[in-house]
């Protein structure tokens, strides 16, 4: 007995010496965050990101930065557009198309080059301008897209920039978090170095190269890069916000495209963070004691109605009641282990682009079908609609269990739902070809989802009718004229509060023509090791991985 | 022996070139735009119509392949649309872990094939016998990604022994033959070695069988040969038709390994495939198709002089 | 898949003698194992096809509040999906369409194969270089990466991955079949049958069909639990048939995200896929060992 409570005591005095004496090196150990994310590649690392908002997550906002940036800072507020590199900027009083943007004093790239007017006018140009030497078409499409009315950019002097826009639009501030700051030296250097035929040649290899070894202004510098396998990136000590300088001095990235992997990987402590866990392991996850995090998201999983001649959704009265006949609590705790949020609206309450619909989107089964006995439907009268799907899909959550639900829902409203499950690349490229097309197969209904950072992306491309396919996805041809002004309005209003009291009404406008049937938001969830401290959730896609720190 | 080899050789080249037009046709069939991994949705149809031009897609299929063969010729495969990385580097890469992992599942499965089928072959009929063709038969059976699945339910999900993924801590950039990273190699080995398990033991058994049951056998034994001589006169008539076997699986290993690199998130050539067909990256998809395809061919060129090397009478027929 | 060709050849003279199929019948009667086997798939291939008739739950109807129960839970004797769809109907009907993705393209190959074989066996001369190089094609490519590379290109969907795997099953039957036929024409009988007179369509139809089908006969049955593992695995993949279908490889596919919460049930269609797959090559073995009249 004596014996063995001796032996415990010298253990326990070495193991206090070891720590002790270990102590400094624990310290002073290099700290790392290993995230396992739901891409199935690296997104691109040469500044424009592929991968949608992923991409943009890891290796858009992480290595550079934009001219203006969203506040990630809040769980409670919703996230907004802040300024970034750029300090300030205003519109032209005569010509509403130019607008001057005053850049940030002494930022530098991460291979120290300054960052200056110069680098802002070859950043527009390297997607904007098609015989500039650094054009590239790759990085053209998920850029110009996201800023549809940015024409040009003109040095004023080294800290101040023009932008011209192809018509007045208000929106442009929020488009060009889009569109990162990557380092024209860095890229020269390689271009001078690169062997090639011709000077299309030499480009693309030297943003191959700038691809390997990248060099923006953001918090995070690129360190090395397995490609598809591992990204790791370390911690810019002189980034020029210092109260966003990382905590942790490295992070890697690791893509793990299948959620069973993912989990697999979180819960053997091979990564200490992983984006959208298996749903079904949530339970399980917690009981090991790791955290989930989740926040709303600016994301709309919706049915996007068909208004072409004889949809069954023309009849407002139809509209209104599918969006009180579901049951969305029943959906959140039912089907999806708490992991959405019920959708009332694109915007929620506290966004500042809600605005006050009259219309209250929730479940009022008796209102919902007492307007549908109104429209002329009955339980002896079905009403049948049809709604294309997918089985799976970006930002789609569980399309098909979630669809079955609304179909077993909506029938308690005497709707008879026909669900036509397509492939969800086919399904996106009919999003764009619209409801007329023979490939909609004749549905009165789609259910893609869409995320809404920008009004153009959450509104404006729905709501106007010039926006009906082919030109957006305005997949239905709504074509409503109080949206076509309300939109007009948006986008030449020029004081941002009064801008956002615009888009709030069109918001408003939208929630009380009962446009689309609004079901949930996603809530981007992410499964994390006990160690992960200091992490917070914005509304948004985005995350700021600058605060997290790891505790040993 | 050299102009067998020559042959053989000659007989390939139309081979290889009938190959490279599959590959391409097969990927052009591919419904959908070719540029959905760099063209959103929602970008402009004049965008999309500028970028079909600065990629070539807009010329005549006749065109594109020619050019694409052109340059295969000369060693460029062309750019990945997703990731804009050479195709060729991407392709290589890839196959090299593809490599490890077939090689590690090689030694396990020709081992214990090798190993059952001998037994089994010499013991025939007896209980040995049935348990070794049992192991054999369900090798060749299982669904082997699902059989993935249930390893790393059990070894990495419940016992938490070994990673469920991966290719080593540090990926595969930073791959070394010590315990750290052969634990990562363990379970995907052990899933892609039951099939070449399966059909090796079942291939010797019946070549052992076969050779024993001969009537010559019977009378070296009756002149009093020692059984390791007969175990040798058995292995040498063997060794050619196992060798072809062995030299197919392996290719099959190489090429085939699709299903067991998704489920392990192995990064080789699989995995590269899995990515490329559901990106849509079309000269990702048809390369890494073709240099699979080549590796086959070479390897299937390689088993046959060997077979002729080892085994003289098969260069007459 | 060589050892089954080489195999098969042997047994080809095998078929000359009158009465033999009632030999190999009677042979396979006695054998336990091929017994078993046959009657494992008779009772999933009926319970397939009487699916509609055994009282099961609807395969499609789910439920959120009854979603992956366990095995043994009263009225889900097998547990529930995902989706609280039950199991056990799910299992069933999916033996339809697993049997259907899996076994049809072995039987298109068995034809569309058999046929150029025997064309190219019995004309011979540049027909058959034409045919067999073609064929030689598609040989140059491992058949797991041909079938899914057909797939990805064609798209998800059952038809596309019938066909895909229709083609590459038709090149080795072919193989087989090529080699069978010229070695039986080179045999005596047909000669014998040449000389009185019989024109070569005759001698193909009678002769020939009958010495040769049965060694194909038997390679292509070792081909159906190949096809059945690889047809599960296109759909595995998200390639093959396309959801809420209950199909065992996409079932499989869909309940990975449960192995953390009810591992067992997820891996029931697995269990599926193995057990016809191993029934049809244990008896696939069974038939070519009654078929070999030396041992």
């Amino acid at each position: 007995m004596r014996n063995d409570k001796s032996k415990k005591t010298a253990t326990a005095w070495l193991l206090a010496t070891a720590l002790v004496v270990g102590l400094p090196q624990l310290a002073s150990a290099e700290t790392v965050l290993r995230i396992g994310m739901t891409a199935a590649d690296i997104p691109r690392t040469l500044g424009q990101p592929d991968q949608g908002f992923e991409g943009n997550r890891f290796t858009g906002l992480t290595m550079y930065d934009a001219l203006t940036l969203w506040d990630l800072s809040s769980a409670e507020k919703a996230s907004v557009m802040i300024p970034g590199l750029a300090t300030e900027w205003k519109v032209d009083d005569a010509d509403k198309k130019k607008w001057t943007f005053k850049l940030r004093p002494g930022v530098k790239f991460h291979d120290g080059s300054p960052f200056n007017a110069d680098a802002v006018v070859w950043n527009v140009e390297k997607v904007l301008k098609q015989d500039a030497p650094h054009f590239d078409a790759s990085q053209v499409g998920v850029t110009a897209s996201r800023m549809p009315t940015l024409a040009s950019a003109r040095k004023i002097d080294d800290m101040t920039v023009e932008l011209t826009t192809k018509e007045p639009d208000s929106f442009l501030p929020i488009n060009l978090t889009n569109l990162f700051m990557a380092s024209p030296t860095k890229w020269q250097a390689f271009y001078d170095k690169a062997e090639g035929a011709d000077a299309k040649a030499k480009s693309q290899a030297a943003w191959a190269a700038f691809a390997r070894d990248a060099s923006g202004t953001g918090p995070w510098k690129m360190s090395k890069f397995t490609p598809r396998e591992r990204l790791e990136l370390v911690k810019n000590e002189g980034y020029w916000d210092k109260a966003r300088v990382p905590k942790v001095d490295r992070m890697v990235l690791l893509p793990m495209p299948e959620a069973n992997a993912r989990t697999a990987a979180l819960l053997s402590g091979q990564v200490d963070w992983v984006e959208a866990p298996a749903p079904d392991a949530v339970k399980e996850i917690k009981q090991r004691g790791f955290q989930l995090q989740a926040n709303e998201s600016p994301h709309v999983w919706p049915w996007q109605f068909s208004r072409i001649e004889g949809s069954p959704w023309n009849d407002i009265r139809v509209r209104k009641a599918a969006n009180l006949c579901i049951d969305r609590e029943g959906l959140k705790e039912g089907l999806l282990a708490g992991l959405m949020v019920p959708a009332t609206g694109t915007f929620e309450p506290g966004h500042p682009w809600r605005g006050k619909p009259t219309f209250q989107i929730k479940y009022d089964l008796k209102a919902a079908q007492k307007l549908m006995q109104e429209a002329g439907y009955g339980p002896s009268k079905k009403l049948t609609v049809k709604t294309q799907t997918s089985a799976s899909g970006s930002g789609q959550m569980q399309p098909l269990p979630m669809n079955e639900y609304l179909q077993q829902a909506l029938a308690e409203c005497y709707f008879d739902v026909q669900l036509d499950v397509i492939e969800w690349n086919t399904l996106f490229t009919n999003w764009r070809r619209g409801a007329k097309d023979p490939t909609a197969n004749g549905a009165n209904a789609t259910n893609v989802t869409y995320a809404a950072m920008d009004p153009f992306f959450a509104l404006v491309r729905f709501l106007q009718s010039s926006m009906a396919p082919p030109v957006s996805n305005n997949w239905g041809f709504i074509n409503n004229p109080k949206f076509d002004e309300l939109v007009t309005k948006a986008r030449q209003t020029f004081d941002p509060a009064a801008r956002d009291a615009a888009l709030a009404e069109l918001h408003a406008a939208s929630v009380d023509d009962a446009a689309f049937l609004y079901v949930a938001h996603d809530v981007s969830p992410r499964a994390m090791s006990p160690k992960v401290k200091g992490f917070v959730q914005p509304k948004s896609w985005f995350v700021d991985f600058s605060p997290v720190s790891m505790a040993p | 022996m050299l102009a067998y080899i020559a042959r053989r050789i000659v007989y390939v080249i139309p081979i290889v070139l009938s190959v490279a037009l599959v590959c391409f046709l097969l990927v052009h069939i591919t419904p959908g735009d070719p540029l959905v991994a760099v063209l959103p949705a929602d970008a402009s149809q004049e965008l999309a119509a500028q970028m079909r031009t600065a990629y070539g897609f807009d010329r005549p299929l006749p065109v594109q392949f020619g050019l694409w063969l052109w340059r295969a010729i000369h060693g460029d495969l062309g750019s990945s649309i997703a990731t804009g990385r050479p195709v060729l580097t991407e392709v290589l890469r890839a196959v090299g872990n593809t490599v490890t992992l077939a090689v590690a599942a090689a030694l396990i499965g020709f081992t214990l094939g090798l190993l059952f089928g001998l037994i089994a072959g010499y013991f025939r009929d007896t209980w040995i016998d049935k348990v070794a063709t049992s192991v054999a038969i369900a090798g060749v059976s299982v669904p082997h990604y699902w059989l993935g699945m249930v390893m790393v339910i059990i070894f990495s999900v419940q016992l938490n022994w070994l990673p469920a993924v991966g290719a080593g801590p540090g990926g595969s950039g930073a791959w070394g033959w010590d315990w750290e990273h052969m634990k990562y190699l363990i379970l995907p080995a052990i899933t892609t070695s039951v099939i070449p398990m399966g059909i090796v033991t079942r291939t010797v058994r019946a070549l052992t069988g076969d050779i024993l049951s001969q009537d010559f056998v019977e009378a070296l034994r009756a002149k009093g040969l020692r059984e390791l001589d007969v175990f040798k006169h058995v292995i040498k008539n063997a060794a050619p038709t196992a060798l072809a076997v062995m030299g197919l699986q392996l290719g099959y290993m190489l090429g085939g390994s699709i299903l067991i690199e998704t489920v392990f998130s192995w990064p080789g050539s699989g995995l590269l495939l899995n990515s490329a067909i559901f990106q849509r990256d079309l000269p990702l998809l048809q390369g890494t198709i073709l240099v699979l395809a080549l590796f086959f061919v070479a390897l299937n060129l390689l088993v046959d002089i060997a077979q002729a090397a080892i085994d003289p009478r098969i260069k007459r027929g | 898949m060589t050892v089954m060709s080489d195999t098969a050849l042997q047994a080809a003279p095998a078929t000359k003698a009158r009465g033999y199929w009632a030999t190999v019948g009677r042979r396979i009667a006695r054998d336990k194992v091929s017994m078993v086997c046959a009657f494992v798939l008779v009772l999933i291939f009926a319970s397939a096809l009487l699916a509609p008739w055994l009282g099961l739950a609807d395969p499609y109807q789910g439920s959120m509040i009854r979603r992956l129960r366990h095995i043994g839970t009263p009225n889900y004797p097998l547990g529930t999906d995902e989706l609280g769809r039950d199991m056990l109907a799910r299992l069933i009907y999916g033996g339809r369409l697993s049997l259907i993705i899996g076994i049809l393209p072995v039987i298109l190959a068995f034809v569309i194969g058999t046929s150029l074989g025997l064309v190219a066996g019995y004309v011979g001369g540049r027909l058959n270089t034409a045919i067999m190089r073609t064929i030689d094609v598609f040989y140059a490519f491992p058949s797991v990466l041909l079938a899914i590379a057909i797939s990805g290109a064609l798209g998800a969907g059952i038809v596309n991955s019938i066909v895909s795997l229709t083609i590459v099953f038709v090149p080795q039957i072919t193989r087989v079949a090529e080699s069978v036929t010229t070695g039986v024409r080179n045999m005596d009988f047909v000669e014998a049958a040449r000389a009185s007179g019989a024109g070569p369509f005759t001698i193909m139809r009678v002769h020939m069909l009958g010495n040769v089908l049965g060694p194909i006969f038997v390679y292509a049955t070792g081909l159906i639990s190949v096809s059945m593992i690889l047809a599960a695995g296109l759909s595995f993949l998200g390639l093959g048939t396309k959801p809420p279908e209950p199909e065992w490889g996409l079932m499989l596919n869909t309940l990975r995200t449960a192995i953390y919460v009810n591992p067992w049930v997820a891996a029931l269609p697995g269990v599926m896929i193995f057990a016809v797959s191993i029934c049809f090559n244990l008896l696939s073995d069974g038939m070519r060992s009654a078929m070999d009249i030396r041992n």
